[in-house]
């Protein structure tokens, strides 16, 4: 099968090398989406939104894309269907109907005051699809004739797609003279109680961004790295309930997805991401919440060292090359997927931690905006995930949780931010006796 | 706006619990709060996406592509060795077998489900394998074999068995009698020995058994006594045998005689007598019980 250069949305487009493993192991429990949202003061109209949807993909005609089952691997092709605008429910980062979205790999979903975008992991990424977000916010005020609103940082309605826009960089780094990226031991896996379920439950926990900044500063961390030591912590209380031998305690290590887009200084709207796994090894005694900032920082400096991550691409894109995976049937590669997945992804962190960063609005916008939110799909082995999102003066942490009633990470978590300080807001969509 | 007094949080306003410990908001009386917006808009009624996990999944599709370079490989090298008359067999327990293992994979991890499937993908093999000519005959019974340890090893640990007792032991012995009815007409082409010989040893059992039952349901106390059951469960089994053995000599020479049951019932009459001796006698008991023998 001849691999067409992936910048057209023409024929045959293959996916790129991080989207590869998220078709084959799409499954109950495994959904492999996300969300980005952005809530307004003024009422969304779904008409405008529908045209602000086909601006978008006139735009972003990359994005007007189905997914295929091929002999040899998933592809996508061109989508002429008619996109589809939906009404947001209950539950986000679920399971992608592909059908009931005319086979597109994103959903555009609204509600009075939300306009969200929820997508497959295939297409792109969550920088990515805040990007899509972003325009489409922007061409849904320039229809609704609120203001000329115009992101600093996104993509240009006026500007035609750029080539490196659909690229696939990962290609472009492989390096064949790079050692392979070392494999690591199973981490801690947190059993939780009580029954679960496959809906997405999100506890919502708004913080102030001054004072969370503030708290970071004092030792010396980013708020990514502020937060990801916490959550740490929380599994350390957590395992150490658990498992009180502590030569049992397994190591405990959080994925950190990182956007390569600024490291590498590309800009492209596809996968561009690889993951920093920061952890600690329980088994060697106590971690204070210092000791573990210290680790995680130093891991997160390490993990974003250029030449670890093109040893990392390697790894993953030499696997694509390998003659015996390039030419071997879907049905023999999806299996395969599936289990490695399972044993070189999940088994290795003990839960994921993403975050987004700060989006900024264009000064119109400021006033009208009242939050962003970012949720993404958790799994089995890890069934909370955390989406960190930052706008205005606040940053929100989504927890999203497969357990229908356990929410002690959630409550540990929350508890040391309200005793470090912090003021924390909590909103959720779990049933509420309300 | 309230904030939970355990964790420290604020809460939504008018909510009633904290969604983190569940601990009730405490207002001061007077004070109501309008609740504001939810955090998603609409509710929908819980709808979990069903389906099989990524890692059952891929066993799945493991186990289906191997099956798929079986049935090609052993499906070719046949067509090659001239074997053709023979195909069928390889080929119908290769999927049999790939049957069997996707049920494993797919079948909710419980010994009735599993043991069910298993017994139903067995008995298709067998009768498969027996009617590739489209004739069956040892098969039948093999298959009634399956069915019966379906009901004796299976049956009793469904719920509706546990639930009607009396009807579940109905249906075993039932489907007992069945069985043996349909073994005498596979080998003899009719019900030739069913009437008189297994009509009547099964009487027998079912008769003990009963006897046997009732005297357990209604012995003294809860002490459960274990030479007064291995006694009765042997009267119970010497007393089928003999009239296994008499039915039987009976339909063969048409007389009423016992054969080799009699011995057998004078080797019980002995057992009978001893274990009489045991249950009744303390001396006798003592002799055989090593830490009374020195009181």
């Amino acid at each position: 099968m001849k691999r067409i250069q992936n910048y057209a949305p023409e024929g045959f487009i293959a996916l790129d090398n991080s989207a590869l493993i998220y078709p084959p192991t799409e499954a109950v429990f495994n959904a492999n989406t996300f969300r980005v949202s952005m809530d307004f003061s003024f009422t969304i109209k779904k008409v405008i939104l529908e045209q602000a949807l086909h601006d978008l993909l006139y735009r972003c005609s990359y994005a007007k894309i189905r997914l295929h089952t091929g002999f040899f691997w998933y592809y996508l092709s061109p989508n002429d269907a008619e996109p589809v605008v939906h009404e947001e429910g209950s539950y986000p980062s679920g399971r992608f109907a592909f059908k009931e979205n005319n086979g597109y790999l994103f959903k555009v979903l609204y509600s009075e005051h939300r306009i969200a975008l929820e997508c497959f992991h295939a297409l792109t990424d969550g920088s990515g699809a805040m990007s899509y977000l972003k325009l489409l916010v922007e061409r849904y005020c320039h229809h609704a004739g609120l203001l000329q609103a115009k992101f600093s940082s996104g993509l240009d309605y006026k500007v035609r797609p750029t080539k490196q826009e659909f690229s696939d960089p990962f290609q472009h780094l492989y390096d064949k003279r790079v050692p392979s990226y070392p494999t690591i031991s199973k981490a801690y896996h947190r059993k939780g109680d009580g029954p679960f379920d496959d809906l997405v439950k999100v506890i919502s926990a708004t913080i102030p961004t001054d004072q969370i900044k503030k708290k970071a500063k004092q030792r010396s961390l980013t708020i990514g790295e502020y937060l990801s030591t916490i959550y740490l912590y929380t599994l350390q209380l957590l395992q150490q309930k658990e498992i009180p031998n502590q030569k049992q305690r397994k190591p405990i290590r959080l994925s950190v997805p990182m956007n390569l887009r600024r490291i590498f200084g590309y800009d492209t709207m596809r996968n561009f991401t690889l993951f920093a796994v920061v952890g600690i090894e329980p088994a060697l005694g106590f971690y204070e919440f210092d000791e573990i900032a210290t680790e995680v920082h130093l891991q997160m400096v390490q993990a974003q060292s250029k030449k670890r991550l093109l040893s990392q691409i390697k790894r993953n894109v030499s696997g694509e090359r390998t003659p015996a995976i390039r030419f071997a049937p879907i049905a023999f590669k999806n299996p395969l997927f599936k289990l490695l997945s399972d044993f070189l992804g999940d088994d290795q962190y003990s839960g994921v931690i993403s975050n987004l960063g700060y989006v900024a609005f264009p000064p119109q916008l400021e006033d009208k905006v009242v939050r962003c939110d970012f949720h993404l799909s958790p799994g089995l082995l890890n069934k909370i995930s955390l989406a960190v999102i930052g706008c205005l003066d606040k940053i929100v942490v989504n927890f999203n949780s497969f357990y229908t009633t356990d929410t002690e990470l959630e409550r540990l978590f929350c508890t040391f931010l309200v005793e470090d300080g912090i003021q924390v807001e909590i909103a959720t969509n779990r049933e509420d006796k309300r | 706006m309230a904030y939970c007094v355990r964790c420290g949080v604020k809460l939504p306003s008018g909510a009633k619990t904290c969604p983190l410990c569940g601990t009730e908001v405490q207002l001061p009386p007077g004070m109501e709060e309008t609740p504001s917006e939810l955090l998603f808009a609409k509710r929908l009624p819980p709808e979990g996406t069903r389906g099989i996990t990524k890692a059952r999944k891929g066993l799945v599709e493991l186990i289906i592509a191997l099956f798929v370079v079986s049935e090609i490989t052993v499906g070719v090298s046949l067509i090659f060795s001239g074997a053709l008359a023979y195909m069928f067999i390889p080929l119908f327990c290769i999927a049999m077998a790939t049957v069997s293992l996707v049920s494993i994979v797919l079948a909710k991890p419980r010994y009735v489900n599993n043991a069910s499937w298993q017994s139903l993908i067995v008995a298709l093999l067998l009768l498969g394998l027996d009617g590739a000519d489209f004739t069956w005959s040892w098969s039948l019974i093999a298959t009634g074999g399956i069915i019966m340890f379906w009901m004796y090893w299976v049956f009793p640990w469904i719920k509706w068995t546990q639930k009607h007792v009396k009807s579940g032991i109905a249906l075993g012995i039932v489907s007992t009698l069945c069985y043996l009815g349909l073994i005498n007409l596979v080998v003899s082409g009719a019900l030739t020995w069913f009437m008189p010989v297994a009509i009547p040893t099964l009487l027998a059992l079912l008769v003990g058994t009963l006897l046997f039952l009732f005297w357990f349901a209604n012995r003294k106390g809860n002490r459960i006594p274990i030479a007064d059951i291995v006694l009765g469960t042997m009267v119970v089994f010497f007393s089928a045998s003999a009239v296994f053995d008499g039915s039987l000599t009976y339909y063969k020479t048409e007389i009423f005689s016992l054969r080799w049951a009699s011995s057998l019932l004078v080797a019980a009459i002995v057992i009978l007598l001893f274990m009489v001796a045991v249950s009744f006698s303390l001396r006798l008991r003592r002799y055989f019980t090593s830490h009374n023998r020195h009181d």
